[in-house]
């Protein structure tokens, strides 16, 4: 029996357009024979393969610096799926744990989350990681801290939404009646009602994570020049936009691709796991 | 006829197979009249209203038959025409009033609006003198009033006055005071007669009260599964109902006055849409105490001139009893269980410069004894919930003090809660609430022993004894909530309550909103588990002859206060305060 939300066509379009990024970018060595950093100066800015004067041994052509655009782009998804994967599953513990005290404690607690929530989200996001970012210094390791730090409101707010409704069910205070502790109603009674909707907000903020490292790149405040982003190739390509276009497309595309890979699963389970909807339909 | 339905079938398409939800419906309303249309959920009887109106539900059709509104084919007729007569010659008035009316516009931009649309060019004293024919004060200041200001019968007195207000030759009323409390149900009755005979209105009345449509119709309908089962004149079908599921519907609500008798327990459910399709013969068949085999095989046709019936065994029917009841348990004074002095509740709201003080209850007292069941009655309202609330320490006593077991609990230490713990449990009234869906069953009944930390063999032993306790299949263990039908909602929640076999269990409204042969099950349920287990009962309650049935001793609570309490026979039979005089005489009786 094949679970409901994986006979859902955008869980399966989209899950398998993230599997063949992931693909792509563990095998990217065996996909393409130069490396992201091989410098070719000798053959620059050329078009990609299949136009006049493309260069087989460069599918998607070159680079200002002669760097082939394929092996960037394939070990630039590298960096977007760590980060994705690491900064929004951050974001969401963060985001849950703050949600789940809130609704469920109440009172000045829930006043003191809430607020703090207002004032952090009245910053505008992309600022606020940029200013981040200039105290934190580059690397990946500090874009995901930050990423981190600028959204676990987004589950916050939504969560806590979700806790406040299930801490109300008389089935929470039922088992406080027959003797559960808080925690325990919590953790077992609380948090798997709420377990579909953080399912959806994670694949959700994996895209976002993976947009907001790539503005972070193109600003130059993001991964360090060593490392390969679609952000920084995006800034790379500004300058080269008549010349070679594929150098700014491409990891546009890619970035696209990317973002509604996550977008349409999210969607996806969104639609197949939430409750409420279903019940909305029935 | 202001309404005729000749045969009229609606097919609900489930997946690939289509299931008759109505199946030869034929009923006629004469200009003046109120016909009833009874029966309990799922029978149908929404659905001939929403065959009126035009709105069933996706992939519900008008299959066969017809329907006519005053000579004219409802059904034949073009959309725009249809459209034109609801509102003008058809008003609804709608099962919850509060839901009905929208919540961000004024009573007089509703009303204004309906009003208009039905052609009167000066709406507003119009709708001044259409509120004051449903005997609303001030209907002038009303007009400038929102829906969330009013109360839920007021609410609905004024969409009364919108069905009428255009003097329509047909008022069709879903279950008009379902949501309503009994006193007010009596107000709203006899509104809606009032204006019913001032116009001379013919009235689609749709209950699941059999005793309230004989006290407001000239004929019954009772549907069942979909069918007529029996139509005749409302005092013929009250008194000698000739089908057995009309006879067994009587025999299964406790009565409010005369003497106590057993109650008729019919067994199962109405099939459900999936099951109808599969059912050739009576669909009452495999509940009914007269069945032969030929009932499981040909349909039974409504037969008769008057008093019409849909079974070949009506002469049968008048000999249908219940099993006689046993006598009230005279429960000797034993053990006070519970002992509440002067508890008072008051909950503060507002900002600190305008306090409001909302007293929720107030100097409430009395002893509870060991295996007595007590039942509380009221209005919504009048501080039962919190009471319960109080006494499983779900709220804080503003004043007064608990004693359970002899200790006071008043002091919340963890000795307290153990000893409330093991004391006294509760039972929700919505099942949809109090059970969680992510849970089994059997996950559920046994919770307090996963407190305890038992280890699973040991609860999966306890959880058979419950389900067998409920007189439920030990497979429905494995189930989710939600695979569940009502009534075994109701006895999981009531399930959970046992597990450590309290002293006490608290009931909040556990048998409203359920059909009344679910409500049958359940009472003997109660009365089962009382012999099995000798635990007292808090049972809460606003419906009267529920707590005239099961409970030796009653309080009657009021804006807070307990105004009356008492043995249930004296109160019932010799009320003291007038307001349990007005709540007694607002049910209806046989």
């Amino acid at each position: 029996m094949i679970p409901r939300w994986a006979r859902d066509a955008r869980v399966q379009v989209g899950a398998g357009l993230l599997a063949l990024i992931l693909l792509v970018a563990v095998f990217a060595p065996l996909l393409v024979p130069v490396g992201p950093d091989d410098q070719d100066l000798l053959a620059t800015l050329l078009p990609a393969a299949w136009q006049t004067g493309g260069d087989a041994a460069h599918k998607l052509g070159t680079d200002a610096l002669g760097r082939d655009v394929l092996a960037r782009l394939l070990y630039g998804a590298r960096l977007a799926l760590t980060v994705a994967a690491l900064a929004a599953p951050g974001a969401m513990v963060a985001g849950t744990l703050a949600a789940l005290l809130a609704g469920y404690v109440g009172g000045w607690v829930d006043w003191l989350v809430g607020r703090a929530v207002d004032v952090w989200m009245s910053f505008p996001p992309v600022i606020l990681s940029l200013i981040l970012m200039v105290g934190l210094g580059t690397g990946s390791r500090n874009v995901i801290f930050a990423i981190i730090l600028v959204d676990w409101t987004r589950f916050c707010r939504v969560l806590r939404a979700e806790v406040l409704v299930v801490a109300r069910r008389d089935y929470v205070t039922a088992a406080r009646l027959v003797g559960f502790g808080h925690l325990r109603v919590l953790v077992r009674e609380v948090f798997p009602a709420i377990v579909p909707l953080l399912i959806t907000l994670l694949t959700l903020e994996m895209g976002i994570a993976v947009v907001v490292e790539a503005i972070l790149a193109f600003v130059g405040l993001g991964v360090n020049p060593d490392e390969i982003a679609w952000g920084q190739m995006i800034a790379d390509g500004r300058s080269t936009i008549f010349q070679a276009p594929l150098n700014l497309l491409a990891p546009v595309l890619a970035i696209f691709v990317t973002v509604a890979g996550f977008n349409l699963l999210g969607d996806g389970l969104r639609r197949t796991l939430d409750v409420r909807l279903l019940e909305g339909r029935q | 006829m202001v309404l005729r339905a000749a045969g009229l079938c609606v097919t609900a398409q489930l997946g690939a197979v289509a299931v008759p939800v109505l199946r030869d419906v034929s009923l006629a309303l004469a200009p003046g009249k109120v016909l009833g249309l009874v029966g309990e959920s799922g029978a149908g009887k929404s659905m001939v209203g929403r065959a009126i109106a035009q709105m069933l539900p996706s992939g519900f059709a008008i299959s066969a038959g017809g329907l006519e509104f005053a000579g004219q084919d409802l059904l034949a007729m073009p959309a725009a025409a249809r459209r034109a007569l609801l509102g003008r010659q058809i008003g609804f008035i709608p099962q919850e009033p509060l839901s009905a009316l929208n919540p961000v516009r004024s009573i007089g931009s509703q009303f204004g609006e309906h009003l208009r649309r039905i052609g009167v060019a000066d709406w507003r004293p119009a709708a001044i003198a259409a509120l004051a024919s449903v005997h609303l004060s001030d209907p002038a200041g009303l007009l400038d009033r929102y829906p969330h200001q009013l109360s839920g019968g007021m609410c609905q007195r004024v969409l009364i006055a919108m069905a009428f207000a255009s003097k329509p030759a047909l008022v069709v009323a879903d279950e008009p005071t379902t949501a309503l409390d009994v006193t007010i149900q009596a107000r709203i009755i006899a509104v809606m007669r009032e204006l019913q005979q001032a116009d001379g209105t013919a009235v689609l009345f749709i209950t699941h009260d059999l005793r309230l449509a004989a006290e407001v119709c000239d004929d019954i309908a009772v549907l069942y599964a979909g069918g007529v089962v029996e139509h005749g004149p409302a005092k013929a079908v009250l008194t000698e109902p000739l089908h057995p599921y009309t006879k067994c519907l009587l025999l299964s609500s406790p009565a409010i006055a005369g003497p106590r008798r057993g109650l008729y327990a019919l067994p199962e459910q109405m099939p459900d849409l999936s099951a109808l399709a599969a059912i050739t013969g009576c669909r009452f068949a495999p509940r009914c105490p007269l069945v032969r085999d030929a009932c499981r095989t040909t349909p039974p046709l409504l037969r008769g001139d008057s008093h019409r019936v849909a079974c070949p065994h009506f002469d049968e029917v008048a000999a249908i009893e219940a099993a006689p009841e046993a006598p009230m348990p005279a429960v000797a004074a034993g053990t006070i269980l519970v002992a509440v002095r002067g508890l008072g509740k008051t909950y503060r709201s507002g900002g600190p410069f305008r306090r409001r003080a909302n007293q929720a209850v107030r100097d409430i007292s009395f002893n509870l004894h060991a295996g007595e069941f007590v039942g509380v009655v009221g209005e919504s309202g009048s501080g039962k919930s919190t009471l319960a609330r109080l006494l499983m320490g779900l709220e804080h006593p503003t004043a007064g003090q608990i004693e359970l077991a002899g200790r006071d609990v008043n002091r919340w230490d963890n000795a307290a809660r153990a000893l409330r713990l093991r004391t006294a449990q509760m039972v929700f009234q919505d099942p949809a609430s109090a059970l969680n869906p992510r849970r089994k069953v059997a996950a559920i009944v046994t919770q307090a022993l996963e407190a305890a930390g038992l280890p699973q063999a040991e609860r999966d032993a306890r959880a058979a004894e419950i389900l067998a306790d409920l007189g439920m299949a030990p497979a429905l263990g494995d189930r989710y909530p939600s695979q569940l039908s009502g009534g075994q909602r109701q006895r999981v929640n009531i399930g959970r309550a046992l597990c450590l076999v309290p002293k006490l269990l608290v009931a909040d409204e556990i048998l409203s909103g359920l059909d009344v042969s679910v409500q049958a099950q359940l009472l003997a349920l109660l009365t089962k588990l009382r012999a099995e287990h000798g635990f007292a009962l808090l049972l809460i309650s606003h419906d009267l002859a529920v707590v005239r049935y099961l409970c030796e001793r009653v309080m009657v609570m009021q804006r807070g206060v307990v105004v009356e309490a008492g043995r249930t026979e004296d109160v019932f039979a010799a009320p003291q305060h007038s307001y349990t005089k007005e709540l007694l005489s607002a049910v209806p009786r046989d």
